[in-house]
């Protein structure tokens, strides 16, 4: 849309020429939709190509017996050992788990580190006192906290929702925070010189302004939270998927190691799948950005 | 001192200063000393070089930050902290992008208090008014540079604000946008009756929009000359003015003062 409209939208809203305007826009909207669809196609054709060119190699070097599949595992194998799990049910028990956990600890961290990150708005002072802190939180190697976790919540599912939220948590004050901060200060002197109360303005602007970094920081937490409650499975299990991972490793079983490693890549992509169509719902605003 | 407190003068800058301390530790002399009124229902334009201090001395009159010397009186009244009754508007537009133009224009009605319905109708209102009507439910990113400056000045005028504070808010547009914008704000401030004080460093816009001019020095920063601006005929029409002799005058008038310093 261009400025040279300009003399069709003042004073009345009657005026047939601003109609014609929305109009051509909506044209030109429907063009650009197209393009972006037959690109995305395009995309996806190279997608889906990249991945049987690469399937079929594995396969074939396995089968000619060039690779040995009992070290690096083979396409039909894997695909062998995921109908198995799936033929005795044990994949269900397994992937509900896992996606329990994760999901626990997701929501967990990212509910104190939001509300952390975001009310370190509201005090300087006391966001500049916990800075080194929260760092070198940050710093600690997850898997180092696993024994310590299994100390204090035992082996059962309360270790592994402790080991996925402290994966999620650091990450998501930081972007919370970050988010509060990066609101544009005249922003809020506007709101102040509306008279707004420190409490309005964090409301009004800072919450939803920090959305979109909230959101790319759930996009990305929802690996952590995976990745950690994967990794308290290692440690001490009875089931889950990092539980049938570790012990198929451990039993050589390459092909079920990988079989379990598909289920576990299709659960990542569904839950960041969820969390993007939830930012869809809730920031419709986002779509015209583009 | 008490003499110079008039109740019935919206805005007055007595003596006002204001140095920064620089990050070397060093105070920053930004403006030196100013002095001015802005009486009810008059269009005051500040003009001066870019970086002479034109936004800080905004920002000091509606109290966002404090001077170093001086006062600042609303309505014969030394006000601790943000004053009633200010419109504040900048070059940015500061729309919300994830409000669409009718609920930015909301904000203000939204801080003040009131039922949801009202505010509506008002920002409506402000939106018709300023030939935005079709567009109230369109979020910011799908306006033009234009639409969505005329969105804050509705934004701006929600409220009702009694003193109006505009910080170049047309420079970032092209001549046609701006001389339509121009009107129209002319226009809504004389029906409303406010006062506006306009910073620009755009001189011609000055002249053209105000009842008085006021010509600022580079930093530090002080009056160098004060214009009453009397122009024959429709003052309204903004492109005509801008051919009258008079107007050439002003301009040039306040282009020298600007330059030889
Ligand atoms: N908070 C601050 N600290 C130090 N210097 C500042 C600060 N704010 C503004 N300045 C300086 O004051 C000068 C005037 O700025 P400004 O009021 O924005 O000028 P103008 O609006 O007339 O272009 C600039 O040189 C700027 O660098
Ligand atoms: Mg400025």
């Amino acid at each position: 849309m261009s400025d040279r409209s300009g003399p069709s939208l003042t004073f009345n809203s009657a005026d047939p020429r601003a109609s014609i305007h929305q109009a051509t826009m909506q044209d030109r909207r429907t063009a650009a939709i197209l393009a972006r669809r037959r690109r995305r196609m395009q995309i996806l054709l190279c997608q889906i190509l990249c991945f049987v060119v690469l399937i079929g190699l594995w396969q074939w070097q396995t089968a000619t017996g060039h690779v040995s599949a009992f070290l690096y595992g083979s396409p039909s194998g894997i695909f062998a050992a995921l109908i198995a799990t799936i033929r005795d049910g044990s994949v269900w028990t397994d992937l509900t788990a896992t996606a329990l956990e994760t999901l626990a600890g997701f929501a967990l961290g990212n509910i104190i580190g939001t509300t952390l990150g975001l009310s370190l708005w509201y005090s300087r002072f006391i966001s500049q006192v916990l800075q080194p802190f929260i760092l070198a939180l940050g710093s600690i190697p997850i898997i180092a906290l696993a024994p310590i976790t299994i100390i204090w919540f035992g082996t059962g599912f309360a270790s592994k929702v402790a080991m996925s939220t402290l994966s999620v948590v650091v990450v998501s004050i930081i972007i919370a925070y970050k988010g509060a901060m990066g609101v544009d200060p005249d922003q809020i002197n506007l709101m102040l010189s509306l008279r707004a109360s420190r409490q309005k303005i964090f409301r009004l602007i800072v919450i939803p302004a920090s959305m979109t970094d909230i959101f790319a920081g759930l996009k990305l937490t929802v690996g952590f939270a995976l990745v950690g409650a994967i990794v308290g499975e290692f440690m001490s299990s009875t089931n889950g998927l990092g539980h049938e991972i570790f012990k198929a490793g451990s039993l050589y079983a390459i092909s079920a190691v990988f079989a379990e490693l598909v289920v576990t890549v299709i659960l990542a992509l569904v839950l960041s799948s969820i969390v993007t169509r939830v930012e869809r719902w809730l920031l419709p605003w986002r779509h015209d950005l583009s | 001192m008490t003499s110079l407190k008039r109740p019935d003068t919206p805005l007055q800058a007595l003596d006002l200063g204001k140095a920064f301390l620089t990050d070397a530790g060093e105070e920053l002399d930004i403006i030196r000393s100013v002095s001015f009124t802005l009486e009810r229902g008059e269009i005051v334009s500040l003009v001066g070089p870019s970086g002479c201090g034109k936004t800080t001395l905004l920002n000091l009159l509606c109290r966002l930050i404090e001077p170093s010397q001086g006062t600042v009186l609303w309505n014969g009244r030394e006000s601790d902290g943000v004053p009633a009754g200010v419109g504040y508007m900048l070059q940015k537009d500061l729309l919300l992008p994830w409000r669409s133009a009718i609920q930015n224009v909301m904000l203000g009605l939204q801080v003040k208090g009131g039922t949801r319905a009202a505010h509506r109708a008002r920002a409506k209102e402000l939106l018709d008014q300023l030939g935005l009507g079709g567009f109230a439910d369109h979020y910011p990113s799908t306006l033009s540079g234009g639409m969505r400056q005329r969105v804050a000045l509705a934004r701006t005028l929600a409220p009702e604000p009694e003193v109006l504070l505009f910080d170049e808010p047309f420079s970032a547009l092209d001549f046609q946008t701006k001389i339509l914008i121009e009107r129209d704000t002319l226009r809504l401030v004389r029906e409303m009756q406010r006062s506006l004080l306009l910073i620009t460093h755009d001189v011609e816009e000055a002249v053209s929009l105000s009842d008085r001019v006021i010509v600022l020095s580079r930093r530090p920063s002080t009056i160098v000359s004060e214009h009453r601006i009397e122009l024959p005929g429709d003052r309204s029409n903004l492109i005509a003015l801008r051919e009258s002799t008079g107007f050439a005058h002003y301009v040039r008038q306040i282009w020298t003062e600007l330059d030889v310093q």
